[in-house]
Formats: structure tokens, C-alpha cells, sequence
């Protein structure tokens, strides 16, 4: 069988992280190959590398046996690769037909434009999927769901040899992700080669021909899908049998905090839940099913409409983040680097942020002796390395720079911990450290809430767990002993819509 | 029907329809057709930067140095026509590559060392502006050649010309902004400035593109202007021009965070601006009062796009709630 891409030997260093580490791989044309690996494996990086995004250190790239040289994502376009990124690279302001047909026009550098054929070619391209939107309509209006098939189909407008698909069903819904399927299938009759990445193994198997498997910046190998199982595979991506370790539960305190009846429109509707102080509990679910809106109606930034909060028994009312502080609460968010940390200032000065006022001199003025002894307290406990309080908070990995946000809100000693997604994108050693750190501060009378789409990490850390769905708490269960399989079915939203 | 009245522009028009018929029922020498004429005379060189200026917008950038630009060739303009008696036609060809030379100064600053477009047409704002001083000491420039005043008297289908020279800068933007790779380009950069390198435009080129582009508009509005005062006075143009300018495009809906904006919007965004100048003059209000009003309407036209937008961006993010 022909080859239609061949990846030798590529390497790929950021500061503090080796992202790719002589990674090679090998695509037949015409086959659905999967890419897996866990967050921060590297399936990314390696992907903007075949986009011509960003440049390797080391290695060379093969199309057809021709050696390539991408400076530019225009170079690997005309190559014959599509790409459609994770965050889609859409224009929320142009209407849909153009976003679909930009790429091609630049492409085939047609300098004048001709509307016509744009919103004909571009009609064409979305009727493969046997969706019906109005073309004309700015795409800043479309659902999450709808952006994925349009940047889908962006991809498609190219007579492109190879598709990538970066996390394409993440947000899709099950009937969705079957009419995506079926359009891969389609395109690979045609003879045209697909790589499908993702951290859904399910998925994965279900589609693809061979898979690959990329674990901490390294290439595992690529076996066959009738060869190989979801358990060996998860063995490869993790490197060992089990996944992580599972916490015997803690002995659960007092009710910490009581939430009656919460509900906004379009966010959540009756979410009721006790939490206790010492435990952690687990709200799993699908993203966009309202696990951050709830969290962020806690923390007083989505406020609710209706329903009571009842902190150590006394009904209180959140209406601001000041507010929410006083209570003791405090929500690490998702997305570190726009929401939880100040990228450029240093490690110390991201540590002492909560607690400012706690480190001020006679004059009232910040001390920086005061504020290098905290810092340093914290880099110390949490074992944040590099050690270095006035390094820029930038050029620490993803693991130390979570373990930083964590850092930051411990010192201001918070009776209720939110916490979303504590592992994204990090590796796996930190993650488990990251996992003892959230079962110790449990131990210590903590109440902690974590939300996370990852399952085993649901599992393997929580006391108790709540899926929701669709804005509501589907199920709960008081204890951790389900399986996986079990989680997940609650959590996809069975719709034929 | 419903689509034409989502559109920004129709409740401009609707807005300088309103505004007119008031000020005609308190004065309706207001339209008079002599009147009419001179309003849009007076507002073709705000009305021809308003084009340049919008591009800039639409990018997420802005170019406050326009006036200092155009103000610098009406200098070039005066010396060329009086030393060198050049026609008119080789006179537009000098001014253009002027002005392509200073705006490109511009987006070379911007595109290629980094620097936000605000920082770097301040600094040439005083650069351009400190070099009109120092050439010309203030000094005015009169005397200049009949064929030249004659060129701006001539009328055509009793319009003045420097009427068609803004159609003509319209059209042309209009079709760079519609119908052009480039004009694209500039609307997916004030998008998502990432995904537009990502889908291969060469960003940094379209903005240097941008930004001479607006140096070329200067060079043209400079000869409009010295057509319509006959003369050249170095300083006059300078103070202000910009910001009214920037008014006019913001009041036409362009969106400063870019990604947003239009040739016709802009065009009533500068008649909005023009006739609340003229009227509040004949409807006898005070001169005092006109600065006041045009900051009124700036503050609330522009809070009734934001608060729209961010209806329907509130509208977006809902999650699909099972009843």
C-alpha cells in the first residue's frame, strides 16, 4: 500500500516541556487513522507541525514519498493536508459560506471574488452533511456543535489527500458524531486518507483502521484495530495497566455548603446538592452541560435566578466574586493561562495574589520579604519545580503551573475549593500528584468540588459523584464504586435531534 | 423586510431622516438644494478619511496620525504647484506615493516590529506633524495657480468635484473591502487574527496594505481639501480632524475591537456628523451646544450597538436546557 504520509524522526521543544521526542509515523492513503494520547502527549503539537503552524526542531516530513518543507500553513494546504484545529480557527464575523470557502480562496488565489460560485461551492460542501443552515447567517450564531461541521467542511472545499481532525467530536452530540462518521466514511471511499485524533477511545476504534498511540512527547507505536483492545490501548497512552490510583473515601464531616433548587435559564435548572467538609465531590458530565455554569454560579460570576445556597446552615446570597470570597469560597477555572494566572510575572508574585493584604509592612505597602517567605512556604509544600520564586510564571510546565493556581487559592485558605478540570493538560506524574494534593486537603477538612470530563480522573479521586446533563443533575451516586462505562452512558445525551 | 431593519445602516438612515426633518421644521432653508450641496462639499475630505479609516477599524487597529499625514502633503501640494506648475494629473500621481511612502512608515512599525497601531501613528501623528512645522515655519501658502482653483470650481451635474472624488474613493473602497482576497483578509484579521494565519492569509502584508492604503486616501483628501480652501495653511488641518474622522466611522457601526464595519455605514456616520454641525447652526442652537450633542450621540449609539451584540452573544452561549 501506498504511503501517502510519512513523519520521521521529529522532535519539538518548548521551554520547560520536550512536546515531541523523535516521534515518527506512517499513513497509508485511503485509511482512517486514529491518534490517541492523553492531554499533553503531543497529538497536538504534532498537528500544527503538519499544518505548517509551527516549525520542528529536528526531523523531516514525507508526502508521497517527496520530502517537504512547510514555512507557512499555505505550504501544507497546498500540499494536500487539511486541518481543522480544536478551537476550529473560525471568523465569528463573516457569514458561513465565507468561512467555509476562505481557505479555498486563498488557495487558488482568486483575488477577485466571485460571491456566486462562493455561496454555491459552499451550499455543495455543506450538503454532504445533510444539514440545513442558512448560509447567510454570520457564524457567531451558530452552536458550538454546528462550527465543528462547518470547519469540517471548510476542509472539504479542498481537494486535500489527507484531513485532520483535531478533536472533532468534543462537543458534538451523538447523532452529530454519526453524521460526522458517516461523512469520514464517505471521504475515505473517495480514497482520501483521515487522521482522527482524539482522546475517545470508543470513538477512535469505531473509525479508524489503524491507531497510533503518542504517550509524553513519545511514539508508542501503531497497531490495528482488530488487533488491539480499549484496555491495551489506555495501557499504551498511560504507560501502565491501572489507570490511577483510587482513594478509599474519607470520613465526611458536617454539610459545608446546601444548594436548594438553583436554576438560570440557559445554563442550569434544579441543581441540589449537599457538600460535606472533607470530601470531594464529582461533577462529570459532557462539555457544555452546565457543570462551569453551575460552578461559576458558586463563585458569584453567573449569578442564579432562583434557588438557595446555604453555607454551614445560614442562607446566603452570592452576588460577586468579593462576595463569594468572604464566604470562603474559591474556583480554580479551566483555562490557566487566561484565567488563572498572570503569564507574565513571576511565580512568587501569582503565589500572593489572594492574600495581598496579608503581606503588607507598617506602611501599608507590599514586602517583599513577606512575599518571597509565603511564596517559598508554597513552592515547598506542593513541590513546584523549578524552585525559583522570581521565575516568569510562562516558562513552567502545565503541571507546575496548576499546581501554582492551587498554590495560590490554598494561601488564601478556603473553606470550599472549586476546582474545573484540575488535570487539563498536564502530564501524567503531575496529574497524580495533583490527585494526593486534592485527597490531602480533603483529609484536612476542605470541601472540594471538582469538575471533569475525564472519567478515571472522576474515579479515582471523588467520594461522591453527579453527571449532568443538558443543565440538570441526571444522577448521583454516593460512592465511587461504578465503572466507566456506566459514567459515560449517563452523561451522552441520547437525543435524535 | 425583517433582515433590512437588523442591519445597523437602516437605523442610521433612520436616525439622519429624524434628525433632518427636525432641524427643517425649525429652519427649512436645511434643504435647500444650495444647502444640501455645501453640507456635502464641506464633509468630503472627513467623508474620504472616514474610508481609510474604516479599513484600519475593521483590522482592530486605528490610525490617528491621519491628520497629521494629510495636513504634511496639502504642504507638499502647495510647494509642487507653485515651484513646479505641475498638471493635475501628474500632481495626483506626487501625492499618491506620498502618501503610500508615509502610511507604509506606519505599517511597517505595526506589522512588522509589533507595535500596536495606536502607539505607532502617535508617534508619526507628531513625526508628520513636527516636520510640516519645521519645513514650513507656519508659514501659509496662497498664491496658488488659477488652473488649480479653477480645477476645484468645476461642477458636474451641478455637483461639485470634490463630491465625485469621494464616490470615487467609496467605490474603490467598497470594492477592495467586498470583492478583493486582501478585503477579506482584513475583515477575517479583526475576527480571529490567528485562524486568519491559519488559513493563509499573510497577515502581516495586509496590514502594511491597510496602512498605505490610508496613506494613498491622505494624499487624495490633501488635494481635495487645498481644492476646497484654495490654499494652504500648515497647521489649520491638524488639530482635531482625526477624531472626527474616528467619530464618524464609529457612529457607522464600525466595531473598534474590529471584525465589523461598512463603506455605506460610515458614509452616514460622516452625514450624521455633517448635518448635526450644520442644522444645530441654522436651527439656531448655540455653537456651544454642538460638541455637547455630537458627544451625546457618539456615547449612546455606540452603547445601543454594544448592548445589542452582546444580546446576541448571550443568546449564544445558552445551554440547551431540558425542560
Amino acid at each position: 500500500m501506498s504511503k501517502i504520509l510519512e513523519v520521521k524522526n521529529i522532535s519539538k521543544t518548548y521551554p520547560g516541556v520536550k512536546a515531541l521526542d523523535d516521534v515518527s509515523l506512517e499513513l497509508n492513503s485511503g485509511e482512517v487513522h486514529g491518534l490517541v494520547g492523553e492531554n499533553g502527549a503531543g497529538k497536538s503539537t504534532l498537528i500544527k507541525i503538519l499544518a505548517g503552524v509551527i516549525f520542528p526542531d529536528k526531523g523531516e516530513i514525507f508526502i508521497e514519498k517527496k520530502p517537504q518543507k512547510f514555512t507557512c500553513p499555505l505550504d501544507s494546504l497546498q500540499k494536500g493536508i487539511a486541518v481543522t484545529f480544536q478551537d476550529l480557527s473560525l471568523f465569528p464575523n463573516l457569514s458561513i459560506s465565507e468561512n467555509i470557502m476562505t481557505s479555498q480562496n486563498i488557495e487558488q488565489k482568486n483575488l477577485i471574488l466571485d460571491w456566486k460560485k462562493i455561496n454555491n461551492l459552499a451550499r455543495n460542501a455543506i450538503n454532504e452533511f445533510g444539514i440545513n443552515i442558512d448560509l447567510d447567517k454570520k457564524l457567531g450564531y451558530l452552536s458550538v456543535a454546528n462550527r465543528q461541521l462547518i470547519a469540517i467542511a471548510r476542509a472539504l472545499v479542498h481537494d486535500a489527500k489527507l484531513l485532520i481532525l483535531d478533536e472533532p467530536t468534543a462537543s458534538l452530540s451523538k447523532s452529530e458524531i454519526n453524521i460526522l462518521f458517516n461523512s469520514i466514511n464517505i471521504l475515505k471511499n473517495k480514497g482520501m486518507s483521515v487522521l482522527f485524533i482524539s482522546h475517545k477511545l470508543g470513538e477512535v476504534l469505531s473509525i479508524s483502521d489503524r491507531i497510533s498511540v503518542l504517550r509524553d512527547g513519545k511514539y508508542m507505536g501503531t497497531f490495528d484495530k482488530n488487533i488491539i483492545g480499549e484496555d491495551e490501548l489506555i495501557s499504551y497512552m498511560v504507560g501502565r495497566k491501572i489507570h490511577y490510583k483510587r482513594f478509599r473515601p474519607n470520613k465526611m464531616g458536617d454539610v459545608l455548603l446546601e444548594i436548594r433548587k438553583l436554576s438560570k435559564k440557559g445554563s442550569f435548572k434544579d441543581i441540589s446538592f449537599k457538600l460535606h467538609k472533607g470530601e470531594v465531590l464529582g461533577i462529570t458530565g459532557l462539555v457544555g452541560a452546565g457543570r462551569t455554569e453551575v460552578a461559576q454560579a458558586l463563585f458569584g460570576i453567573n449569578i442564579p435566578e432562583s434557588g438557595e445556597i446555604k453555607i454551614e446552615g445560614k442562607k446566603v446570597k452570592i452576588e460577586s466574586t468579593s462576595q463569594a470570597l468572604r464566604f470562603g469560597i474559591s474556583y480554580i477555572p479551566e483555562d490557566r493561562k487566561r484565567e488563572g494566572l498572570i503569564f507574565d510575572k513571576t511565580l512568587k508574585d501569582n503565589i500572593v495574589i489572594t492574600i495581598l493584604n496579608k503581606i503588607i509592612n507598617k506602611l501599608k505597602l507590599i514586602d517583599d520579604f513577606k512575599k518571597t517567605d509565603v511564596a517559598n512556604n508554597w513552592i515547598n509544600k506542593l513541590g513546584i519545580k523549578p524552585p525559583y520564586p522570581n521565575m516568569l510564571m510562562s516558562q513552567f510546565s502545565g503541571g507546575n503551573q496548576q499546581k501554582t493556581v492551587i498554590a495560590k487559592w490554598l494561601a488564601f485558605d478556603p473553606k470550599i475549593l472549586i476546582i474545573d478540570e484540575p488535570t487539563h493538560g498536564i502530564d501524567v506524574k503531575a496529574k497524580s500528584e495533583i490527585h494526593q494534593l486534592l485527597r490531602d486537603l480533603a483529609k484536612k477538612g476542605i470541601g472540594i468540588i471538582a469538575i471533569s470530563s475525564e472519567i478515571p480522573e472522576i474515579l479515582a479521586i471523588c467520594d461522591r459523584i453527579m453527571v449532568m446533563k443538558r443543565g440538570r443533575i441526571v444522577k448521583k451516586y454516593n460512592d465511587n464504586n461504578i465503572t466507566q462505562k456506566e459514567l459515560l452512558n449517563k452523561s451522552i445525551p441520547m437525543s435524535n435531534k | 423586510m425583517k433582515k433590512i431593519f437588523q442591519k445597523k445602516e437602516t437605523n442610521m438612515l433612520i436616525v439622519v431622516i429624524v434628525i433632518s426633518i427636525l432641524i427643517t421644521l425649525k429652519n427649512s432653508t436645511f434643504m435647500s438644494i444650495e444647502n444640501l450641496v455645501d453640507l456635502l462639499k464641506c464633509n468630503t475630505v472627513v467623508g474620504i478619511l472616514g474610508m481609510g479609516m474604516l479599513m484600519a477599524i475593521i483590522t482592530g487597529g486605528i490610525d490617528i496620525s491621519v491628520g497629521a499625514m494629510t495636513s504634511l502633503i496639502t504642504v507638499i501640494v502647495g510647494k509642487v504647484l507653485v515651484g513646479y506648475q505641475v498638471n493635475i494629473f501628474y500632481l495626483f500621481i506626487i501625492v499618491s506615493i506620498c502618501g503610500i511612502l508615509l502610511g507604509s512608515i506606519n505599517g511597517f512599525f505595526i506589522s512588522r516590529i509589533n507595535i500596536p497601531p495606536i502607539i505607532v501613528t502617535l508617534g508619526t501623528y507628531n513625526l508628520y506633524g513636527g516636520l510640516n512645522i519645521y519645513f514650513t515655519k507656519g508659514a501659509w501658502i496662497t498664491n496658488l495657480p488659477k488652473y488649480f482653483v479653477d480645477f476645484g470650481q468645476i461642477k458636474i451635474i451641478g455637483l461639485p468635484i470634490q463630491v465625485f472624488f469621494l464616490i470615487g474613493i467609496m467605490c474603490l473602497t467598497y470594492f477592495l473591502l467586498t470583492y478583493t482576497l486582501v478585503g477579506r483578509g482584513i475583515y477575517c484579521i479583526g475576527g480571529n487574527p490567528e485562524a486568519a494565519s491559519r488559513v493563509g492569509y499573510k497577515t502581516k502584508n495586509i496590514l502594511i496594505f491597510v496602512y498605505s492604503y490610508i496613506g494613498f486616501i491622505s494624499g487624495i483628501a490633501a488635494v481635495v481639501h487645498t481644492t476646497i480652501v484654495k490654499q494652504v495653511c500648515p497647521n489649520a488641518f491638524l488639530s482635531g480632524s482625526e477624531l472626527i474622522v474616528i467619530a464618524a466611522v464609529v457612529l457607522g457601526g464600525a466595531n473598534i475591537l474590529g471584525g465589523e464595519g461598512t463603506v455605506l455605514g460610515t458614509l452616514l456616520g460622516v452625514i450624521l456628523l455633517g448635518i448635526i454641525n450644520n442644522g444645530l447652526i441654522l436651527a439656531r442652537v448655540s455653537t456651544y451646544w454642538q460638541q455637547i450633542i455630537i458627544g451625546i450621540i457618539i456615547l449612546f449609539s455606540v452603547s445601543f450597538n454594544i448592548l445589542r451584540s452582546k444580546n446576541i452573544e448571550k443568546e449564544m452561549f445558552k445551554i440547551d436546557v431540558e425542560e
